[in-house]
């Protein structure tokens, strides 16, 4: 289990710095996949069955695949993309001013208790009960959530409106 | 021993910082987004992990949210960098700056 953890969250967080270094957008996105769907896998580590799976099949299958179906779309050539002449310098920077915040966070997480994460076997985290939380506890923001996605659906479409200027 | 509660706080502290490092120092406004994408991931990763150690659902349902927020977003913030686009024929964002000074319109 040890082992399994230490090479998802190696892979994640190489995705996650390609994802930040590389120049193409199609580059980064594909990155971006892999950090995905190694966090799944941690997801699954957790005993979060049915997240692991919402995680491939939402995040993976349609954010980032429709991501670079907008890349591919655009077309963008070499002369569009910004030209970013001391990425290195400013990356650097970002990294040295990020420093203290990881510090006191580190300092912060010393002091929680050090309990072992193990897989839950009763169950816990499959569709049963996660419907069951989600339609006993958490109904009125479930609702919500379905007004906020029509809104946004209806956003999207106002902004691809062929535009008349 | 590795998989303790302190081991995936720092994954995902992690992923946190490289996504922070990501927004303020590219240009590409899509990477600018994908680094917020994994802000979220992160968040969502401290979710879950809270969830096994509480051994509560709640948290997982949390979590399933943000995705669907992420999903809303992503609509949202791809049909606006199309709009962009069309408009600049580039993705630097520091380009897009109609609102900050009159003459660059």
């Amino acid at each position: 289990m040890d082992i399994i953890f230490l090479l998802l969250s190696f892979f994640a967080i190489l995705g996650a710095v390609c994802m930040v270094l590389s120049h193409q957008p199609v580059h980064s996105a594909l990155s971006l996949i892999l950090t995905i769907i190694a966090l799944a896998g941690l997801f699954a580590l957790l005993s979060a069955s049915f997240l692991f799976m919402v995680q491939i099949i939402v995040y993976a299958g349609a954010i980032i695949t429709l991501f670079i179906f907008i890349i591919m779309f655009l077309n963008v050539k070499e002369a569009n993309l910004p030209k970013e002449p001391n990425k290195n310098m400013t990356l650097f920077f970002g990294i040295i001013g990020l420093l203290p915040l990881n510090y006191l966070i580190l300092k912060a997480l010393y002091m929680m208790p050090s309990k072992q994460l193990v897989l839950a076997h009763d169950g816990f985290g499959d569709i049963k009960n996660l419907g069951m939380e989600l339609f006993e506890k958490w109904l009125l923001p479930f609702e919500l959530i379905s007004i906020l996605l029509l809104v946004a659906l209806i956003g999207a479409v106002v902004y691809g409106r062929k535009e008349e200027v | 021993m590795a998989s303790s509660l302190f081991s995936y706080f720092v994954v995902a502290m992690i992923l946190l910082s490289i996504g922070l490092v990501g927004v303020f120092s590219r240009k590409n406004i899509f990477v600018i987004y994908m680094s917020i994408e994994l802000m979220l991931s992160a968040i969502n990763l401290i979710f879950v992990t809270l969830s096994n150690y509480y051994h509560s659902m709640s948290a997982q349902i949390i979590a399933m949210m943000v995705i669907a927020i992420a999903a809303a977003e992503a609509a949202l913030f791809l049909s606006l960098i199309v709009v962009l686009y069309r408009r600049k024929k580039t993705l630097d964002s520091d380009m897009y700056k109609a609102l900050a000074q009159k003459e660059t319109l």
